[in-house]
C-alpha cells in the first residue's frame, strides 16, 4: 500500500470516527450525567424490588413547579415542604389544571438540587415516567411516591425537587 | 496523483483563460489566491456588520437598527469572520506555501483541492441570503444554543446546511495539507527539519479533521431536533440543552486554536527572519504546538463555567485551562528569545509580527483571568470575555495573516508592496484595534453583558470610543486593498530572495515561481 | 458637540477617567469579594510577567537592531532555558490554583441556607417566588426605560433615571442572611447576574441549577440577563432590594395580603 493510501485511510477514519464520536458523547454524557448529579437529573424509570429502611433520620423536601413556554397550565405542589425520614416511602402529588377549552399532551421533567444528592431521591411512582393528558379545564392530582436513599450524605438537610411542565401536545416525537 | 510533474513546459498551462481558468483550476497558486481573495471579501463583509454593530453602540438608547436584527448581525458577523475570513485565509497561505517550503510540485490532492474551494462561495451565498428571508437570518449567536437557536425561522436549516459544506470545505483542505506534508517533502526533510509554519500548518490540519466532524454532528443533532422530533437538547423529550453546549465547545475550544495555530507559525517564520537569527528553541516550539492541540480536547467547558457544572468539573476544566498557557508562554519566550541579541530590521511584516506578540499576549493574559472559575462567573458572557478573543483574534490571527502577506507578497506576485505605505497601514491598524479592543476590557469589568444592542448610559463613554476605534480600524483596511492594488499593477522586479535574513526553499525559486513549484525536488541537507 | 468631548476623551485622559468605571466591583457578598480578590491576584501576577517579557522585547528592540550596527548571535537553543520557563510559570499556575479552588467549594456550598428565592426566567423578564415565605411575583423592565428604548422613540435615553437597569417590582431580600437561589427558566436559556452580588448563574428550561448570596450591606443592586435569550435579551434588568432582616418580614408580611403598594415603600 502506498503512502498516500495509508494517509487517506487514517485520516478518512479519523474523520469518519469524530462524526460518530459526536453521538457517542449523547449516552456518555448521560453516563457521566448519573455518576456527578450533573442537572440534578433523577431516575427516569420506575424502581422495583425497594425495600424500605427507616434511618430515624430525617430531610426536609421542598416542591416547586415551573410552567414551560406559555403552556395553559396552573401546575402546583399538593405540599411545598415535607419533612421525611430517610428510608422510608412517602406519596405526594401535584395539582394541574388545563385552563384551555381543548385536550393538551403534557410531559413533566423533574430536577433535584443539590444536584450531587439527585441519585438519591429516588421515584418509586412519578407522574413524570410518561406523557399524561389532559382534558380542556379539567384539574387533575398527579400523584408522586418517592423514597430518599439512606446513602444520602450526612451533611445534606433539605432536598429540592422542581417539575418543569411541558405542553407536547403538538411537538413531534415525544415519548 | 493527478499532478503532472513531467510537464515542464512552463507555460504551456493547458488551462482554460479568463475566468474558466479560475473555475477549473487545480494549481496549488490559483487556488492559494482564490481562498486569499475570497477570504479578503469576507473580510470585508464581516467587517461591515461589525460597523453597523459599533455603529448602533456608539451611543446608548436604540437608533439605527432594531434588536431582532441587531442579534443577526452578531451571529453573522462571528461566523464569517470565523469560518469566512480567517479559516480561508489560512488555507489560502498554505496552498501557497506548503508546497513551496516543502519542495513540492503542487498540494497532493489537485482536483480535491479545486472542490474544497468553490465550495464556499456556495455556502456563504446560502448562509448570507437568510438575511433575506422575511424571518431573518440567525440571531442565536455563533455558538447556536438551543432552545434559542431552534427557535429561529426558515433559515435554520439554510444556516446548518451552509456550516456543514464550510465544515466539508475545511476538511478536505485539511486531508490535502496532511497528505502532501506527509508525502510530498524533499529529500532530506525530516520532520523535524520542516519549517515551523509547516509544523503548525500539520498540527492545525489533525486539529481540523477532528473538531469539524463534532460540530456537523452538534448541527445535525439540532436539525433533527427542530424537524424530525430527536430530542437531544429539548427538556420535554428527555434531553438536556447544556449537552449542546459540550459538544459544541468540544468542537469549538480545539476551533479556537486551528484560528491561532498557523499564525503561530506565521510569526515563528517571520521574528527569525527580521532578526536574523535562527529561530531560537525550534523543538520545543514543535512540542508546546503539539502539546496545546492536544491540551485543546479536555479544557472545553471553561466556556460553560456557569452552566451549573459539578464542582469537580469545574476544578478539572479550571486546571487544565490554567495548563494550556504554559506551552502557550513557552512560544513567547521563545520568540522573544529569538530576538533577543539578532539584528533587527523593521519591515511591514516584523512590525505586525511584533504587534502580534505583544498584543496577543495580552490576550493570552485575559485568557488566564478567564480561566480562574471564580472569577469566570463575574467575567462570562461581558465585554471581557469579547475584549480576550478580539485580542486573540484580531491583533492576534488577523496581524498574522496580514504580516504573511507582506512577507510573502514580493514571493507570490515578484512585486515589492510600498514599505512606506505597509508602514502606515501598520500604525493606523494598530492603534485603532487598541482604541477598539481596550476599552471593552472595562465595560465588560465594570458589568456590561455582551450580545445587547443597548447599554446604560454609565457604559457610554468607553463604548463611544470603541466605536470611533471600530471605524478607524475598518477604514484602515482600505489602505491596505489599495496598498495590494498598487503593488499588483507594478513591474515585476522583486529579487529571488526578498529578505535577507529569511530562510527556505520558497526563496530559491523565482519570484512569482514557476507554475509547477519544484519540478524537480531540491535536496535539504 | 458630544461626539467632540469623546473624542478629546480619548486623547485626554483627564479628571473623567476619575468617574469611568474600569474594574470589576468589589461588592457585598462573601463570593463577590474573593471573586475580585481572585481577579486582582492574577490581573497583578500578568501585569508584573507582561513587564517582564515586553520589557525584554523592548530592550532587544532598542538595542538589538541592525541600524545601530548590532551584530547577530549565533545561538539557538537551549534545554535549560526551555525548562526554566516551563517550570516557572508552571508554578506560578500552582501557587493561583489552590485559592481559586478553595474559593470555589466555597462558592458551591449551597448548604444551610436561610431562605430560598427560586428565580425562573422568560422572555423577556423574571419571575421570582419565595419559596417558604409563600410570596411571588413578575419584575420587567419599568414602563420609563421601555419606552425609551424603542427605536426612533423620540426620547433621550440620558434623561431617563436608571435607564435599563430598572423594574416594575424589585427583589426584596434580608441582609446577613444566606439566600439560596434556584434558577430555571420557561423557554430557553437566561442567566441572572447582579456583579455587585457576585458571579451569574444560568437559568436552564427543564432544569434548576442552585447559587448562593449573602448580602451584608443594604442597598439597591442592579444587574441584568447574561445569556443571550432572544430579541429582548439586552432589556430584562435585574434590580434588588436589600434590607434588615425585619425590614424583609414586614415586607414579607405586606406582600402576602396583597398590600402590594405599601410593601413598595420598604427600605426607602
Ligand atoms: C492562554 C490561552 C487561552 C486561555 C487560557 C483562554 C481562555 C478562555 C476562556 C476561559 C474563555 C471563556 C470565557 C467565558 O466565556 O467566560 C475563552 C473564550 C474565548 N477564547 Fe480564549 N483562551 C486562550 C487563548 C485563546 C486563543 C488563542 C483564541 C483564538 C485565537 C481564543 C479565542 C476565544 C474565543 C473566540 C472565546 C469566546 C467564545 C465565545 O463565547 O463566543 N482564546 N478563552
Ligand atoms: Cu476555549
Ligand atoms: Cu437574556
Amino acid at each position: 500500500m502506498s503512502n498516500y493510501k495509508k494517509t487517506y485511510i487514517t485520516v478518512s477514519f479519523i474523520v469518519v470516527f469524530m462524526f460518530f464520536f459526536s453521538y457517542m458523547l449523547v449516552p456518555l454524557y448521560d453516563i457521566f450525567c448519573e455518576i456527578t448529579g450533573l442537572n440534578g437529573k433523577t431516575n427516569q424509570e420506575r424502581i422495583v424490588n425497594l425495600d424500605e429502611k427507616p434511618t430515624n433520620r430525617f430531610v426536609t423536601i421542598k416542591f416547586t413547579s415551573t410552567v414551560a413556554g406559555a403552556g395553559p397550565f396552573d401546575f402546583e405542589p399538593l405540599e411545598r415542604e415535607m419533612v421525611v425520614e430517610v428510608g422510608k416511602v412517602y406519596t405526594t402529588s401535584y395539582i394541574l389544571t388545563n385552563q384551555s377549552n381543548s385536550l393538551k399532551q403534557v410531559t413533566a421533567s423533574p430536577s433535584v438540587v443539590p444536584g450531587a444528592e439527585a441519585e438519591y431521591f429516588k421515584k418509586i411512582e412519578c407522574f413524570c415516567f410518561t406523557q399524561q393528558e389532559i382534558n380542556g379545564l379539567e384539574t387533575k392530582e398527579l400523584p408522586l411516591q418517592f423514597i430518599i436513599d439512606d446513602k444520602l450524605s450526612s451533611d445534606t438537610k433539605t432536598l429540592i425537587l422542581s417539575y418543569t411542565m411541558f405542553n407536547t401536545t403538538d411537538q413531534l416525537g415525544v415519548k | 496523483m493527478s499532478t503532472n510533474v513531467q510537464d515542464i513546459h512552463e507555460d504551456h498551462h493547458h488551462a482554460p483563460s479568463g475566468l474558466m481558468r479560475w473555475i477549473t483550476t487545480t494549481n496549488h497558486k490559483d487556488i492559494g489566491s482564490l481562498y486569499l481573495w475570497f477570504s479578503l471579501l469576507m473580510f470585508f463583509i464581516g467587517g461591515f456588520m461589525a460597523l453597523i454593530i459599533r455603529a448602533e453602540l456608539f451611543e446608548p438608547g436604540l437608533q439605527l437598527v432594531i434588536p431582532g436584527f441587531f442579534n443577526q448581525m452578531t451571529t453573522m458577523h462571528a461566523l464569517i469572520m470565523i469560518f469566512g475570513a480567517v479559516m480561508p485565509a489560512f488555507v489560502g497561505l498554505a496552498n501557497w506555501q506548503i508546497p513551496i517550503m516543502i519542495g513540492a510540485p503542487d498540494m497532493a490532492l489537485p482536483r480535491l483541492n479545486n472542490w474544497s474551494f468553490w465550495i464556499l462561495p456556495f455556502a456563504f451565498t446560502m448562509l448570507l441570503s437568510t438575511l433575506f428571508f422575511d424571518s431573518g437570518g440567525p440571531a442565536a449567536g455563533w455558538t447556536l444554543y438551543p432552545p434559542l437557536s431552534l427557535q429561529g425561522g426558515n433559515s435554520m436549516p439554510f444556516v446548518i446546511l451552509s456550516i456543514h459544506l464550510l465544515g466539508i470545505s475545511s476538511i478536505l483542505g485539511a486531508i490535502n495539507v496532511i497528505a502532501t506534508i506527509l508525502n510530498m517533502r524533499a529529500p532530506g526533510m525530516t520532520l523535524m527539519k520542516m519549517p515551523i509554519f509547516i509544523w503548525t500548518w500539520l498540527i492545525t490540519a489533525f486539529l481540523l479533521i477532528a473538531a469539524m466532524p463534532v460540530l456537523a454532528g452538534a448541527i445535525t443533532m439540532l436539525l433533527t431536533d427542530r424537524f424530525f422530533g430527536t430530542s437531544f437538547f429539548t427538556a420535554s423529550g428527555g434531553g438536556d440543552p447544556v449537552m449542546f453546549q459540550h459538544i459544541f465547545w468540544f468542537f469549538g475550544h480545539p476551533e479556537v486554536y486551528i484560528l491561532i495555530l498557523p499564525a503561530f507559525g506565521i510569526v515563528s517564520t517571520i521574528i527569525p527572519a527580521f532578526s536574523r537569527k535562527k529561530l531560537f528553541g525550534y523543538d520545543s516550539m514543535v512540542y508546546a504546538t503539539a502539546s496545546i492541540a492536544l491540551l485543546s480536547f479536555i479544557v472545553w467547558a471553561h466556556h460553560m463555567f456557569t452552566v451549573g457544572m459539578p464542582l469537580a468539573g469545574e476544578i478539572f476544566f479550571m486546571l487544565t485551562t490554567m495548563l494550556i498557557a504554559v506551552p502557550t508562554g513557552v512560544k513567547v519566550f521563545n520568540w522573544v528569545a529569538t530576538m533577543w541579541r539578532g539584528s533587527m530590521t523593521f519591515e511591514t511584516p516584523m512590525l505586525f509580527a511584533l504587534a502580534f506578540i505583544i498584543l496577543f499576549t495580552i490576550g493570552g493574559f485575559s485568557g488566564l483571568m478567564l480561566a480562574m472559575t471564580p472569577a469566570d462567573f463575574q467575567y462570562h458572557d461581558t465585554y471581557f470575555v469579547v475584549a480576550h478573543f478580539h485580542y486573540v483574534l484580531v491583533p492576534g490571527a488577523v496581524f498574522a495573516i496580514i504580516a504573511a502577506v507582506y512577507y510573502w507578497l514580493p514571493k507570490w506576485t515578484g512585486k515589492m508592496y510600498s514599505e512606506s505605505l505597509g508602514k502606515l497601514h501598520f500604525w493606523l491598524t494598530t492603534v485603532f484595534v487598541n482604541v477598539t479592543f481596550f476599552p471593552m476590557h472595562f465595560v465588560g469589568l465594570a458589568g456590561m453583558p455582551r450580545r445587547i444592542p443597548d447599554y446604560p448610559v454609565q457604559f457610554a463613554d468607553f463604548n463611544a470610543i470603541a466605536s470611533v476605534g471600530a471605524f478607524g480600524f475598518g477604514l484602515s483596511q482600505l489602505l491596505f486593498v489599495y496598498i495590494l492594488y498598487n503593488t499588483l499593477k507594478k513591474d515585476v522586479t522583486a529579487e529571488d530572495k526578498v529578505w535577507d535574513g529569511a530562510e527556505g526553499l520558497e526563496w530559491t525559486l523565482s519570484s512569482p515561481p514557476p507554475y509547477h513549484s519544484f519540478e524537480k525536488a531540491p535536496r535539504v541537507e | 458637540m458630544k461626539k467632540i468631548i469623546y473624542l478629546l476623551a480619548l486623547i485626554l485622559p483627564t479628571q473623567i477617567l476619575a468617574d469611568w468605571e474600569v474594574n470589576m466591583p468589589r461588592g457585598v457578598t462573601p463570593t463577590s469579594e474573593i471573586a475580585y480578590d481572585i481577579h486582582m491576584l492574577m490581573f497583578w501576577i500578568t501585569v508584573v510577567i507582561g513587564i517582564l517579557v515586553f520589557g525584554v522585547m523592548v530592550y532587544s528592540i532598542i538595542y538589538h537592531r541592525k541600524s545601530v550596527g548590532y551584530q547577530p548571535a549565533k545561538f539557538h537553543e537551549s534545554t535549560r532555558v526551555e525548562i526554566v520557563w516551563t517550570v516557572i510559570p508552571f508554578l506560578i499556575l500552582v501557587v493561583c490554583a489552590i485559592p481559586a479552588t478553595k474559593a470555589l467549594i466555597m462558592m458551591e456550598d449551597t448548604s444551610d441556607a436561610g431562605i430560598t428565592l427560586k428565580v425562573t426566567g422568560y422572555q423577556w423578564m423574571w419571575e421570582y417566588e419565595y419559596l417558604e415565605d409563600g410570596v411571588n411575583f413578575f419584575s420587567k423592565i419599568d414602563n420609563k426605560s421601555n419606552n425609551a428604548r424603542r427605536l426612533n422613540s423620540g426620547k433621550d435615553v440620558n434623561d431617563v433615571e436608571h435607564y435599563l437597569r430598572n423594574v416594575d417590582n424589585e427583589v426584596v431580600l434580608p441582609t446577613d442572611t444566606k439566600v439560596r437561589l434556584l434558577l430555571t427558566a420557561s423557554d430557553v436559556i437566561h442567566a441572572w447576574w447582579v456583579p455587585e452580588l457576585g458571579g451569574k448563574k444560568d437559568a436552564i428550561p427543564g432544569y434548576v441549577n442552585e447559587m448562593w448570596i449573602n448580602i451584608k450591606e443594604p442597598g439597591v443592586y442592579r444587574g441584568a440577563c447574561a445569556e443571550l435569550c432572544g430579541k429582548d435579551h439586552g432589556f430584562m434588568p435585574i434590580v434588588v432590594r436589600a434590607v434588615p432582616k425585619l425590614e424583609y418580614d414586614k415586607w414579607v408580611s405586606l406582600r402576602k395580603d396583597n398590600r402590594v403598594a405599601e410593601s413598595q415603600n420598604i427600605g426607602r
